[in-house]
């Protein structure tokens, strides 16, 4: 952009560190204290400590959410993956009635967690199927597989169509192109998939509120124990959840950007 | 025609049997769902039973009894505001962000984006604390003079929720209102700089309409974010902040109306999908043709 | 006589996309070891032929035959020919030499054997140091020369190249061109070489086949497309050519005459029965070329002609000269001659008398 005179620059910085305070707001306080003792709504700087996040190890209740947590993210990212690279395929392959299913598929995304979960809930009454980790797990699916959907349907698109071409002339056969050519060039699309849908599955509290059985996620467990307030060690697990998710996050993007493909000029 | 076999290889072949199996999962577990869900809702409910006759008591309930028109359209206007407000802090950021050059653009961008990976039940209980009677917000303006006394303004209140829903999606506006900036050809502006015109004249003719499409964008999907959300208002609403959400919610929990509680989510889903299909029309990057 | 055989060829071969018609009903015939570039404007149809040959489209109506067998109906993958694309089409996952090897590892030829004529292919392509890279880490030339291993080492009937020198700039082409050349002679494989560079095929192949429009215009050696261009078309695509519009006159044993607005052009037919027999009174054109043209001395026999020089450029080894010719009917022609140190011979507005002799000018009826 044209650089604007510096009066409207210092304001527009103004208001964009405004921005970033309040939305840093809600982070800042669980994060810092959980390095340091809160005693009566008052920090105290004179003695950081880990001892919040040595509690945590010994929180069960939350260790075995987390646990479900990653048992139902583990469970989803596979038929996520495997449910997302066969529909893009079907997609790409120019079938019947694709255009109709691409909005079936992204219907549950695009919808209100609210209503993708009553839906849901009213289903699985209607057919018998009890509440449990089985039904968190296909809730959490239907949500994120137009992410995978769409992150492989997008690489399957770049792929050059001379690439398949070229297979098929030096001699393969259709099972041959797809397993040597296509599939590896699909797979870091279908990883940098699977984390974003990992990351997604890890956080998802509204859908999961409402078809949860006994057994609790963690954002679920969270929830429940707000109305009685939590224990110091949550800071703790506040900061770490963080982290990971960022990290996670950054590891997608390093499959995702696209790279360098052999068949473009030099 | 002559077939040469493979006469389109970039496709693998799938018999029609494969159609079946590809409509098959998503179809049972969303569009099933989904059309049980609208069946549901001309249903009724007699004595904690679900009577399976179709009826439209449900929706004429809707719409007759005081109370659900009402909070629907509040619910509306609030979530309305909590679009406008997000947007009037994300514009600016965002075209800011602009402003930077290269690494420096990406690297804030990322960084305002990172909140977004914070769980979201603890974002709300720490808004909540932030907002409360003993909280940093009251303490602040308080020590600043502007209140001499903490004040329940903000605490358990319609209020409560509309800050708190801006606080959690503002990064959802920045991003569309980000790219449509960036997507305005520097040459335009250059142009508009080179016939004479000043900043202003040129932010506002040129770069502020050529955004429009993503301002658009940016109020259909906070909009949507939030008035799905029916946790927000749980947490921080107390007993006044009551939303559409709400209501729905406890059809499902304790005032145990299934039907009911499907009509009232069609209703929802209406409004949801005008949203989308406003911020589908209005989000079409019309601009920046050379 | 010596007739090599046709190891390919088209009857009849038409193509559509949907209503679109792309080629029209096209007959050809492709010689056991020849390189013959098949050259066109886009939209020719050229790029067309070679898909349809290599099985990347479907047939609309016709035959392809190899050997005389009908093989329209053949999936890509079992005929015996090999494509090099244009934009190399490299896997990208796989090493040079995996990418060598795929056509024979696909067909499930023990690993050793695999190795050993992966290290051939590549050294016939001089990249033998390069077998563990991958494409991304190769320049364009470097791609190119994999691509064409790759082709080559299943060892096909005939190798489809589909304008694979259009990436490259003109310093590298010309030495590929050399390379394909070289290379192709070497295998002695059939090579069907599409480019729209006119003067890339007159360099490099045994024969030429020109289309426009979907349709073949002339199939011959470049000597004979250069010099006896069977229709205007054909004639104005290769290099310069000068063009005098006019009727047949009476043929004189192996030359005719055609009556023109620059006065009565004697031309050479011969080897050429069509434009013997046909009707006197014909349109046509007389064409010969730039450096056909001579500023005339006083005894020239041949065709003479005049004019005045509208431009002279210097062109490097050669000046070319723009004479406008023929009063009302204003004939541009192009004159080329020899550079010399001291400067060109004409300066631009004098009258000059050009003349050229009847052997070196052709007739190409309209």
């Amino acid at each position: 952009m044209i650089a604007p005179p510096r009066l409207s620059t210092i304001l527009l910085a103004a208001i964009t560190v405004l921005v970033a305070v309040l939305l840093y707001s809600p982070l800042f306080v669980p994060i810092v204290s959980s390095f340091f003792p809160v005693a009566r709504g008052e920090v105290d700087w004179s003695s950081p400590t880990i001892e919040t996040y040595v509690a945590l190890t010994g929180n069960h209740e939350i260790l075995s959410a987390l646990r479900t947590t990653l048992v139902v993210g583990f469970c989803t990212v596979v038929l996520s993956v495997v449910g997302g690279t066969l529909l893009a395929l079907y997609y790409h392959g120019r079938r019947a009635g694709r255009s109709a299913l691409q909005f079936i598929i992204f219907l549950p995304f695009l919808m209100p967690p609210i209503i993708s979960g009553l839906a849901l809930l009213i289903f699985f009454r209607e057919i018998g199927l009890e509440r449990s980790l089985l039904t968190v797990i296909i809730g959490h699916t239907a949500f994120v597989l137009a992410i995978v959907y769409r992150t492989v349907l997008t690489r399957l698109q770049s792929m050059s169509r001379t690439l398949v071409e070229a297979s098929y002339d030096l001699g393969a056969t259709k099972w041959q192109t797809f397993w040597r050519i296509i599939l590896p060039n699909l797979s870091s699309a279908m990883v940098g998939g699977a984390i974003l849908a990992f990351a997604l599955s890890f956080d998802e509290t509204m859908i999961t509120i409402l078809v949860t059985g006994t057994q609790s996620t963690l954002p679920v467990r969270l929830w429940a124990m707000m109305r009685l307030g939590f224990s110091p060690d949550i800071n703790a697990l506040v900061a770490l959840i963080l982290m990971f998710t960022v990290l996670l996050c950054a590891l997608a993007a390093r499959f995702l950007v696209p790279r360098q493909i052999a068949t473009q000029r030099a | 025609m002559r077939n040469a076999g493979l006469a389109r290889p970039a496709a693998i072949r799938w018999s029609p049997l494969v159609t079946v199996l590809a409509f098959a999962l998503p179809v049972m577990f969303v569009l099933a769902p989904l059309a049980i869900f609208l069946v549901y809702s001309f249903f009724s409910v007699d004595q904690g039973q679900i009577v399976y006759a179709p009826t439209l008591a449900n929706y004429v309930r809707f719409f007759t009894d005081p109370v659900f028109l009402p909070v629907f359209w509040r619910t509306i206007v609030l979530c309305l505001s909590v679009a406008a407000i997000s947007i009037l802090l994300a514009y600016p950021a965002a075209y800011f962000l602009t402003t930077l050059r290269g690494r420096w653009r990406y690297a804030l961008l990322m960084l305002l984006m990172v909140p977004l990976l914070m769980s979201y039940v603890i974002k709300i209980y720490a808004i909540r604390s932030i907002l409360g009677l003993n909280g940093f917000l009251n303490k602040a303006l308080v020590g600043l003079g502007i209140l001499s006394e903490p004040s329940t303004l903000f605490v358990f209140n319609m209020n409560a929720i509309l800050l708190t829903l801006t606080l959690l999606l503002i990064p959802f506006a920045i991003l569309p209102i980000f790219l449509a900036l960036e997507r305005i050809p520097q040459v335009l502006l250059r142009a508009s700089d080179d016939l004479g015109a000043s900043s202003l004249q040129t932010f506002l003719r040129i770069t502020l309409p050529l955004s429009l499409p993503g301002v658009a964008s940016a109020a259909s999907f906070v909009f949507v974010l939030a008035i799905g959300d029916f946790l927000t208002p749980q947490m921080v609403g107390g007993i006044s902040g009551f939303t559409f959400g709400r209501i729905l919610y406890s059809q499902f929990g304790t005032a145990y109306n299934w039907p009911f509680g499907a009509a009232l989510s069609v209703a929802l889903a209406v409004v949801v999908i005008v949203a989308i299909l406003l911020g589908e029309r209005f989000g079409r990057n019309r601009g920046a043709s050379l | 006589m010596n007739q090599t055989s046709d190891l390919l060829t088209l009857h009849s071969v038409s193509k559509s996309y949907g209503t679109v018609p792309v080629l029209h009903g096209v007959d050809l015939s492709i010689r056991d070891g020849e390189f013959l570039t098949v050259l066109g404007p886009s939209g020719s149809g050229k790029t067309t032929v070679l898909r349809l040959i290599g099985g990347l489209e479907p047939l609309t109506a016709g035959e392809i035959r190899l050997d005389g067998r009908d093989i329209s109906g053949m999936p890509i993958n079992r005929r015996p020919f090999n494509t090099v694309f244009q934009d190399y089409a490299l896997f990208p996952h796989l090493t040079v030499a995996g990418n060598v090897g795929y056509g024979l590892s696909v067909r499930h030829v023990p690993r050793k054997e695999i190795a050993r004529r992966v290290a051939q292919a590549l050294e016939l392509v001089q990249l033998g140091r390069f077998a563990e890279r991958f494409p991304a880490q190769l320049s364009g030339g470097q791609r190119q020369r994999v691509a064409l291993a790759r082709a080559l080492i299943c060892q096909p009937r005939l190798v489809l190249l589909d304008e694979p020198l259009a990436a490259l700039d003109l310093e590298l082409r010309r030495q590929m061109q050399e390379f394909l050349k070289s290379i192709q002679r070497e295998v002695k494989t059939t090579f069907l070489f599409v480019t729209h560079d006119q003067e890339e095929a007159i360099g490099m192949a045994d024969r030429i086949c020109v289309m426009q429009a979907g349709h073949i215009r002339q199939l011959g050696s470049p000597h004979e497309l250069y010099y006896k261009p069977n229709c205007e078309f054909v004639a104005r695509f290769f290099g310069e050519n000068n063009l005098v519009a006019g009727t047949l006159g009476e043929t004189q044993g192996e030359f005719r005459a055609i009556e023109t607005a620059l006065g009565r052009l004697v031309c050479s037919v011969a080897g050429q029965p069509h434009l013997k027999a046909a009707a006197t009174g014909a349109r046509g054109f007389a064409a010969f070329r730039p450096e056909a043209l001579r500023l005339a001395g006083d005894g020239d026999a041949g065709n003479r002609l005049s004019g005045a020089v509208a431009d002279v450029a210097f062109a490097g080894s050669s000046t070319v000269a723009t004479i406008t010719a023929g009063g009302d009917a204003a004939q541009r022609l192009r004159l080329r001659l020899p550079s010399r140190v001291e400067g060109s011979a004409l300066t631009a507005g004098e009258t000059v008398a050009l003349s050229f002799a009847p052997h070196e000018g052709h007739l190409v009826l309209a």
